[in-house]
């Protein structure tokens, strides 16, 4: 009973891996490039000012992949970061679980 | 809705910091109660998803576009917030230190907005809508509305405590978007997602229905 809900589980890992990848490689291309929900309500209710001003603040820590692009790479970089971060995300949550795990 | 570091004083970032600690042990102590070696690919499997669903902009009208969050989703799927909140940690900290996505002084109120309250109250929701008998695609589409909605709200009093917003703009704005952003991104996605793991694995939804927490109602 329980193998076979360990292979199904198993199944559904790699339903789930086959989906996100998918996702992370139609992102670059289908994904909006509208500002978000709350980047959008800061220009509709900052002024422009302080607005600009915010925006100039330097980074508390200097991220390796900024904003999910490689620079000069276009959309073949930012395929390459949201994948790697999807790849990087199915490791990091598996190892966490394991060590955790009852 | 990913507050970036700009957006709030560190002094009060600090505080959510301190809010969102006790839920993120909690959720650490729910992985060593109930987490074993069958769930953890289902665990990775969500992780990964929800990182690659969260590239994905939904275009919503008015120059303006929105993500799923996926808390709630996780969590009915586990069958306990908790899952949503360690789910969400661990996909703030890659965006946050790996892609500049979201702040790193202000990941407490990321964690505690998107994970805790969009997480708890999807859950809860979904919980008490099954409960009075609601279908589970509708129970599901409700429950992670609500929870972004809500969270949004929360951000907007967060960004209004932070002297970035003022209160009644930044509501209404906020409430405005997410209140769409909630119905496309978070509220069916989840129901389709739900709904197809009731049909092909109806096992895994176990928890959500049958643990004395949900009043044992069966799907």
């Amino acid at each position: 009973m329980s193998e076979i809900m360990s292979e199904n589980n198993m199944k559904f890992l790699y339903a789930g891996i086959a989906i996100a990848l998918l996702i992370s490689v139609l992102a670059p291309f289908i994904a909006s490039q509208d500002p978000d929900g709350l980047e959008s309500a800061s220009y509709d209710v900052i002024d422009e000012v302080k607005m600009a001003a915010m925006e100039e603040m330097d980074p508390v820590f200097e991220s390796p992949v900024p904003d999910y692009a490689i620079e000069g790479h276009g959309k073949t970089g930012e395929v390459v970061a949201i994948v790697s971060g999807t790849l990087m995300m199915l490791v990091i949550a598996f190892v966490i679980g394991k060590l955790v795990k009852k | 809705m990913h507050i970036p570091d700009s957006f709030m004083p560190l002094s009060q970032a600090m505080i959510y910091w301190v809010i969102a600690l006790p839920f993120i042990f909690m959720s650490v102590k729910w992985a060593r109660k109930e987490l074993d070696d069958t769930k953890v690919p289902i665990l990775a499997a969500l992780a990964a998803g929800i990182f690659a669903i969260q590239a994905l902009n939904i275009p919503i009208g008015m120059g303006t576009s929105g993500h799923m969050i996926g808390a709630a989703l996780v969590a009915i799927i586990f069958g306990s917030p908790f899952a949503g909140v360690l789910v969400l940690t661990l996909v703030l900290l890659v965006q946050g230190f790996v892609f500049a996505d979201g702040g790193i002084t202000v990941m407490g109120a990321n964690i505690l907005n998107m994970g805790v309250i969009s997480g708890f109250l999807g859950y809860y929701t979904f919980v008490a809508l099954r409960k009075s008998k609601l279908s589970i695609t509708i129970s599901a589409f409700i429950g992670a509305w609500l929870g972004l909605f809500v969270s949004a709200l929360a951000c907007a009093v967060e960004m209004y405590i932070a002297g970035t917003f003022p209160l009644a703009a930044g509501l209404t704005a906020m409430g405005l978007y997410h209140l769409i952003i909630g119905f496309v991104g978070e509220g069916l996605i989840t129901a389709i997602v739900i709904t197809a793991i009731q049909k092909s694995r109806p096992d895994l939804l176990d928890n959500s229905f049958l643990s004395a927490e949900s009043g044992g109602v069966t799907a």
